[in-house]
């Protein structure tokens, strides 16, 4: 017996993953797009001529997002207007593949399109990355730089707003990550619609509350296309067990993963636990809650040969530094001044801390880490195997104050 | 060279769970193990002196640690003993899983032996009698053997509370070994625990004993609805839901009724974790903070207090094998069953399996819970009907919940396959979270008799609200369990008389809306 659609009483061709109900191909077009509508409205996106990038990596979220976005600008009059915004992470065989698509989606829907590489931005690509930093602990390094690379460009391109197409199975899988890890402040955060409203540039996530599954028939009946291939560097990832885990609950009861985004909403924090606290880089200017913010720690660690900079507890790469700076430096003066600071400053837990190693003696080296690219192509080459030798002739500067680079004025 | 960890001349403050690799000796070990207990319920200070907690013992291991860990808390030899007043209560589960009456008659047998060699008072009931609460104040406490008494405790901190019959009678009834003084607080908490009369309970003998599976023969109407209502809750997620509700519910009320101020249970830190993780996978992320806590507040009058929280299940299981203690095995829903049966046993597999990997897991699943915010509701009206946790269903409209009820309704358009019309009917554009109800749809207009008590009995049979009030007072897990029965008006009594009586109050509160100054 064949099914027939709940809404028109006509054929139904699909059920819906999230409710169950069989469904025409047209009424489950307009439950879909009217969900996102309502999902714009209540959540008021979008303003009278507001300029919105949308994050477009070539994926099935970003390109049904960019498609259902024009859509609905057009039919509900949201006065926006929408470019695209692409990341160039530099991972042979994925990122180059799916930025054809991005070009392609450009022709399409006529949308403005910018492209922004992390060659340009920070002078290493995510191969050069995995190569020194292993296959573990590689998607925090991209996850930081691509952050702070769709910021700029769309500072570059002066938008208001960044759309991405986090989808609700997203959501649900940061939830489970952020009470795995324990990470009390983003699991705060992360259910919230529109995030980074004060400083930065906020952004919105339209598809919040729709499932993937939806997106990806969506994508299918109206014969989008757009390139579908994991990253090749992502099954090691940790968000690779939450995201296991959603899959399986989703099996056993399809509307857990909106049990999940409600929980997440529900969740209050006690009022006494430490939060981190917003402020600036000292020396990119951008947002951070320590002293320097983890982009530029990584880049240095990067750039120094220490790729674990960023990612180990910050007091045991203290202690390495210290170690291999007193190898080295034969400079009396240096190594005294090193103990002491770190001495003083080295109460381990609390990054913060980072801020308090001042020391006169170290020179006011260039910033080897965001805007000089030269400086740091020299130095990828000559320390692409760890030497100590010549990462020590350098002053390690990340602990130190330095002068101001010019940057973007945020 | 393996780490050694010297306990006798440091001991870990924090509440952490053991290194897993260290090696410690038997000795040092016991000495952990009671340090963390004690400092566990010392710490926070909530149990006071003579205080009477009920510990729930549900037979499983970590039942049994607790159980044994209080005995030795409690018993003279102990070093600053403790100083609470136990009564056990066993909940009996068969009817869950399907067992026939000879297991039930087993299981129960042999966990009454059990309780009985503790030397502390015991009940027994069963998971029906939370459909039929008014009966469970008639249920009397067992005698402990009194020559396991003596032998156990000679400082028999605990009254044997007389059965229901006797209570009419004087002091002699009382049997402890202890001096005058004794007999005379215990007569006073006698006279006051049960004030029914003499012809409702149930006779229990003195001595009682090896009729303890009398239980299973009383109050088969209770079972039979039981077995419907369980029945007609489709998914096993479900089913483990509601039978905690009641569960929970069972426990409240009856160390309510029996002059309890504390419940305590044996769940250990592992064990937590999945349930911290299970709540938030079925929604219920408000009460998360409050299941996995050390105190439970979410009843204002009785406290649910967890202190084996700090333990991981590998410790209470060799603490169990030091000890040679001796648990019973209970079938749940999900033994034997594959990994996706449910979303709590794929949560379990996943917790450990993650654990496996990572040592940290658990450790750092409950140091979130720590951090989450258990914060009571103020008044009862904002409690849910079924499980009491908090009512987490008044969010606005950009939520997870309005969204779901939006696509339901775009998906159906208004159409109402059956019975199921509760979602979203025309009501879009509701700024709070009332579901839809058809019109208040009474089966008899009666009258109501003006108290406001909510002891309103103008008809024989309460009028039977209509689903959408019903679903209106339950928190949002609650309400994914009732939607999967046939009938929501086939939820427990407790449940429908809490919704009958909101509903009177809801009616009471818009006659004099205008009135009221603060809006509450």
């Amino acid at each position: 017996m064949p099914a027939i659609c709940t809404v028109c009483s006509k054929g139904a061709i699909l059920k819906r993953p999230k409710t169950g109900n069989a469904l025409c191909k047209e009424c489950f077009f307009h439950a879909f797009e009217e969900e996102i509508h309502h999902t714009i409205v209540h959540a008021e996106l979008f303003k009278r001529n507001e300029t919105i990038a949308i994050g477009a990596s070539g994926g099935k979220d970003s390109t049904v997002l960019a498609y259902v976005l024009k859509l609905l600008n057009d039919r509900h009059d949201y006065g926006v207007n929408l470019v695209l915004l692409s990341v160039d992470e530099g991972i042979t065989g994925y990122r180059d593949d799916s930025l054809e698509t991005v070009k392609r989606n450009q022709e399409q829907y006529g949308l403005p399109l910018k492209i922004i590489s992390y060659e340009e931005l920070y002078g290493w690509t995510m191969d050069a990355i995995v190569k020194q930093i292993g296959l573990k602990n590689n998607c925090t390094f991209c996850g930081v730089f691509r952050r702070q690379a769709l910021d700029r460009g769309a500072l570059m391109l002066k938008v208001d707003k960044i759309a991405t197409g986090h989808n609700a199975d997203d959501i649900a899988e940061t939830v489970i990550m952020n009470v795995l890890r324990g990470d009390i402040g983003r699991l705060r955060r992360c259910t919230a619609i529109t995030t980074g409203t004060d400083g930065a540039l906020p952004r919105c996530k339209p598809f919040k509350y729709t499932y993937e599954k939806e997106i990806v028939m969506y994508a299918y009946f109206k014969k989008l296309d757009y390139f579908s291939t994991e990253c090749i560097y992502s099954p090691n990832a940790y968000r690779g067990f939450a995201r296991a885990y959603i899959k399986d609950v989703e099996k056993i009861r399809p509307s857990a993963i909106i049990d999940i985004i409600h929980s997440g909403e529900s969740l209050s924090v006690k009022k006494d636990i430490r939060l981190p606290v917003q402020g600036v880089c000292e020396r990119c200017g951008y947002i951070s809650s320590n002293a320097v913010c983890k982009a530029c720690v990584m880049l240095e660690g990067l750039n120094k040969g220490l790729p674990r900079l960023g990612i180990g507890k910050t007091h045991k790469e203290r202690r390495k530094m210290q170690e291999m700076l007193q190898q080295e430096t034969g400079a009396a003066d240096s190594t005294p001044c090193t103990d002491q600071s770190l001495k003083s400053s080295c109460k381990c837990e609390n990054k913060t801390d980072q801020s308090e190693c001042s020391s006169q003696t170290y020179d006011s080296d260039n910033a080897s880490g965001c805007s000089t690219y030269s400086k740091s192509q020299k130095c990828k080459d000559g320390c692409s195997s760890t030497n100590p030798r010549t990462v020590a002739k350098e002053k390690l500067s990340i602990f130190g104050k330095l002068k101001q680079p010019p940057s973007i004025d945020f | 060279m393996p780490r050694i960890m010297k306990l006798h001349r440091y001991i870990d403050h924090e509440s952490q769970m053991t290194p897993i690799d260290f090696q410690v000796t038997r000795g040092c070990f016991q000495v952990y193990v009671t340090h963390k207990f004690r400092a566990a319920i010392g710490k926070t200070k909530l149990v006071r002196d003579g205080e009477k907690v009920l510990v729930g013992i549900s037979g499983g291991p970590s039942s049994c640690a607790l159980l044994h860990l209080i005995q030795e808390g409690l018993s003279q030899r102990a070093h600053k003993k403790l100083r609470f007043k136990p009564g056990l209560l066993f909940i009996e589960e068969g009817q869950v899983v399907g067992q026939s009456l000879e297991e039930r008659k087993v299981t129960l047998t042999r966990i009454h032996s059990l309780l009985r060699q503790s030397g502390f008072p015991y009940h027994l009931c069963k998971l029906a009698d939370s459909l039929d609460l008014e009966r469970v104040k008639t249920l009397s406490a067992c005698q402990s053997n009194h020559a396991a008494v003596n032998k156990m405790n000679q400082s028999a901190m605990d009254i044997n509370t007389a059965a229901v019959n006797k209570m009419n009678q004087s002091a002699k009834d009382i049997n402890t070994s202890a001096g005058n003084k004794m007999n005379q607080s215990a007569m006073d908490m006698n006279t006051c625990i049960n004030p029914v009369e003499g012809d409702k309970g149930e006779v229990e003998k003195s001595g009682h004993g090896e009729n303890c599976c009398d239980l299973l023969e009383m109050n088969r109407e209770a079972e039979k609805l039981f077995a419907a209502q369980l029945g007609s809750i489709k998914s096993i997620s479900g089913k483990e839901d509601f039978v905690r509700a009641l569960r929970h519910r069972l426990l409240l009320e009856f160390a309510r009724q029996h002059g309890y101020s504390k419940v305590m249970l044996g769940n250990t830190g592992s064990q937590l974790a999945v349930r911290l993780l299970t709540d938030i996978s079925t929604g219920r992320g408000m009460q998360a903070a409050m299941e996995t806590a050390f105190a439970d507040r979410r009843n204002t009058d009785m406290m649910f207090l967890r202190p084996l929280r700090d333990f991981s299940s590998k410790e209470i299981a060799m603490y169990n094998n030091l000890h040679r203690l001796e648990c019973v095995f209970i079938p749940s829903l999900t033994t034997m069953g594959d990994v996706g049966a449910s979303i709590e046993h794929l949560t379990e597999a996943f917790v450990t399996g993650l654990q496996a990997e990572y040592p940290s897991t658990v450790s750092n699943i409950m140091r979130t819970g720590e951090k989450l915010d258990s914060s009571s509701a103020v008044d009862i009206e904002s409690h849910c009907a079924l499980c009491q946790g908090p009512l987490d269903t008044d969010v606005g409209m950009s939520s997870a919940l309005a969204a779901l009820r939006f696509s339901l309704e775009i998906s159906t358009m208004g159409k109402s396959n059956g019975k199921r019309c509760i979602k979203g009917d025309n009501s879009v554009n509701n700024t709070n979270d009332e579901l839809c109800s058809n019109g208040v749809n009474y089966d008899a207009k009666v009258e109501c008799c003006g108290e406001s008590d909510g002891s309103c009995r103008s008809s024989t049979q309460l009028s039977v609200p209509d689903e959408g009030l019903v679903l209106q007072t339950l928190c949002y897990g609650c309400r994914i369990v009732a939607m999967e029965m046939d009938d929501v008006n086939s939820l427990p009594e407790f449940v429908m008389k809490d919704v009958a009586w909101r509903n009177r109050r809801s009616v009471m509160k818009a006659e004099i809306q205008d009135f009221l100054l603060d809006d509450r």
